[in-house]
């Protein structure tokens, strides 16, 4: 029984410790006159949902395409599970699960299109597959062609978490679906996210998903401006309305009655995370952030 | 896991390319077919005008290189031309098969599979007209001697295979197609649209580029000397057949690895 | 689950398990739903609710039993009720407290308007 346990609590201990993402000094950019990450570095294990925030242009996408590698960076090192993504070996490619935004569908039925691909995927599971067809309302013997922007997107993504994928990236996946698709999604992903598995989601929409995501990435001036859980934020700081602004205050928009404000968390209050206030106010008053988050 | 080639996974591939590839390619074909059997309705001889057939018959060849160098250079140049679309391209990109594979995949559809099929299909069109024409042959009566008959006519694969000269340029001549998908296919990757008029445009300029360099060269070499004529101009032809054979596989070899290269570092 | 602004999601889904065992709908040494399972239903990460059943854990509301699951504690109710004795003290009551003072509140009115309160919700 001691045995047991104690394999147990090793394998619980490689699980979260071993880091699934390895980025270390990354240079990347479309022109070299304009780099889009310089020197960056960072680390993402599994068993968490990430959630990749940012302003338009600051390099969301072109994180997650190299991640998956479709791009390639000018230098600096990222591995994926001990693999380089940049190589597209098949072994890894089989462990990625990667929802563009843009994206393409051939004009054939669900069941020829699964016929043709699920194969690659040696962990494909059929019947996951078709229950989330069902948590999507998608008829199974539909043509892709027919299925309005919506649907084709829940379709890519059902057969993406069918494929038992282990990182699952998602650029902008709540964009195109209507509000009950919305609520299946977050459902359908709090139930994806296994020990072994990494979703790393980037959005614009943090008001969708802001519950389903455990720590926050969020990219400005060509590097990371913030990693931290949600649980390390509201320790260090406290999101609440107040009526009157005062010093302790970092950063606070008017609202109706008052003001929404971030501040140090001195009194140990459990608030609940603003994303959006912290997006902001990340954006506006960086150099104050950057001792509480080393 | 071997992750430069699995014979499965290839099969795979080759299967699951089809799905999206065989569509416009069996249309294509359907319209070849189309094609040759309309040039072979109205070129084929009728009673009155011919009395030999292969004399006749002789616009089979320019047809059939024509329309042959259309075909496979279409279809080869259609192939990555998806990788020009980024939502495609990352599909494709994101596929758990090797860039290899993906890329062994281009030349069985364009090299091979188009090559092999256009042969079948225009050995099989002109059999039938052939058959045809000789079924008919009472009917094809010389002027003035009604009591003989006309010559048959034969096939174009016979035509080429018992004329010695014939088989000989056939066989020197047989990386050409290859050279032209080859051609094609890394047109496809390399641009990302109207990859057919530039890929044209960018054989022409280097054809006459080249044409223009060896002329030049050879000029300059050759000032002030007096071409002498000499025995063996047999054996001078043969080496240039074989020295065309030799340099067409070997620029066809070059271009398919420069396509690998271009699809390794193809970006979305 | 419609989620308030002003309270840390793990600590308004430590609510919602309160709220379910204090009316007796999860009675005691019954199962509760996994930590996925609430997860779907919240709409929720389950690193969010792994944190809330650690914390009910720790106030002795459930507890684990390895491999099967978690599971009511058998004096749940009242350690619910204490837990959110605690809560309402520190949290609510400074609030309840400011405005008596500041709208000058007699104990006596205080006491009276309770005392209706209970009366017509409770039937005490």
């Amino acid at each position: 029984m001691e045995v047991i346990k104690t394999n147990y609590t090793l394998v619980y201990y490689l699980t979260n410790t071993v880091g699934m993402i390895k980025i270390n000094n990354l240079n990347f950019g479309y022109s070299k006159h304009k780099p889009l990450f310089k020197n960056m570095s960072m680390q993402l294990s599994n068993g968490h949902i990430y959630g990749l925030l940012g302003k338009n242009g600051a390099g969301k996408s072109s994180l997650l395409k190299n991640l998956a590698g479709l791009v390639y960076a000018q230098s600096g090192t990222l591995e994926v599970m001990g693999f380089t993504p940049a190589k597209r070996q098949p072994a890894l490619l089989e462990q990625i699960c990667f929802i563009p935004e843009e994206f393409y569908l051939p004009s054939v039925k669900i069941d020829s299109y699964v016929k043709a691909n699920a194969p690659f995927y040696k962990n494909f599971n059929h019947s996951y597959f078709f229950e989330l067809l069902k948590e999507f309302d998608i008829p199974a013997n539909n043509k892709l062609i027919d299925m309005s922007y919506g649907q084709k997107k829940k379709f890519i993504i059902a057969f993406g978490l069918a494929t038992e994928a282990k990182l699952v990236i998602m650029d902008e996946p709540t964009n195109g679906l209507d509000i009950p698709s919305k609520a299946q999604f977050r459902k359908i992903m709090a139930s994806a996210l296994t020990d072994d598995r990494c979703i790393i989601i980037s959005t614009h929409q943090v008001r969708d998903l802001d519950n389903l995501i455990d720590t926050v990435i969020m990219l400005d001036e060509n590097d990371v401006a913030l990693k931290a859980s949600v649980e390390e934020i509201t320790n260090k700081l406290t999101f609440k309305k107040v009526k009157e602004l005062d010093e302790s205050i970092i950063y606070a928009e008017p609202s109706l009655s008052g003001y929404n404000a971030v501040m140090p968390n001195y009194h140990n209050e459990d608030s609940k995370l603003d994303m959006e206030l912290l997006f902001n106010a990340i954006l506006a008053e960086k150099i104050k952030f950057k001792p509480l988050f080393n | 896991m071997n992750n430069t080639f699995n014979i499965n996974r290839f099969g795979l591939l080759l299967k699951r390319q089809w799905l999206d590839f065989g569509k416009i390619y069996l249309i294509s074909l359907l319209v070849v077919a189309g094609v040759l059997i309309g040039f072979y309705f109205w070129n084929t001889p009728s009673l009155i005008k011919y009395k030999n057939f292969n004399n006749v018959m002789q616009f089979r060849y320019g047809l059939f290189l024509t329309l042959g160098f259309i075909f496979i250079s279409v279809v080869a140049s259609s192939y990555f031309a998806l990788l020009g679309q980024k939502a495609r391209a990352t599909l494709e990109l994101m596929t758990p098969a090797s860039t290899f594979e993906k890329f062994l995949g281009g030349v069985f559809y364009t090299a091979i599979i188009s090559v092999a099929t256009y042969l079948v299909l225009f050995y099989v069109i002109d059999l039938s007209f052939v058959k045809y024409i000789n079924a008919h042959l009472t009917e094809f009566k010389l002027d003035g001697d009604n009591n003989s008959l006309v010559k048959p006519a034969e096939s174009i694969t016979a035509d080429i295979l018992n004329d010695e000269n014939h088989l000989k340029y056939f066989l020197h001549f047989i990386a050409v197609p290859f050279l032209i998908t080859s051609i094609f296919l890394l047109g496809s990757v390399y641009f990302n649209r109207f990859h057919y008029i530039k890929t044209a445009i960018s054989v022409m300029i280097f054809s006459g580029v080249a044409t223009y360099v060896t002329y030049k060269t050879a000029s300059i070499l050759t000032q002030g000397l007096v071409y002498v004529h000499h025995e063996g101009n047999q054996n001078n032809r043969d080496s240039t057949l074989l020295f065309i054979l030799l340099i067409t596989s070997a620029l066809t070899l070059i271009f398919w690895t420069i396509a690998y290269i271009r699809l390794k570092e193809k970006e979305v | 689950m419609e989620f308030r602004d002003n309270k840390a999601i793990y600590l308004q889904i430590a609510d919602y398990v309160c709220e379910h065992i204090l009316l007796g709908k999860w009675k005691a040494d019954e199962k509760v739903p996994s930590v996925r399972e609430l997860a779907v239903e919240m709409e929720v990460n389950p690193n969010t609710v792994m944190r809330t059943y650690e914390l009910l854990q720790n106030k002795n509301i459930i507890n684990n039993k390895r491999g099967i699951g978690f599971f009511v504690d058998e004096n749940a109710t009242e350690h619910v009720k204490t837990y959110r004795k605690i809560q309402f003290i520190d949290d609510e009551l400074p609030v309840v407290f400011r405005n008596i003072y500041l709208l000058n509140i007699g104990f006596d009115e205080l006491e009276a308007k309770y005392k209706t309160f209970v009366k017509e919700n409770f039937n005490a």
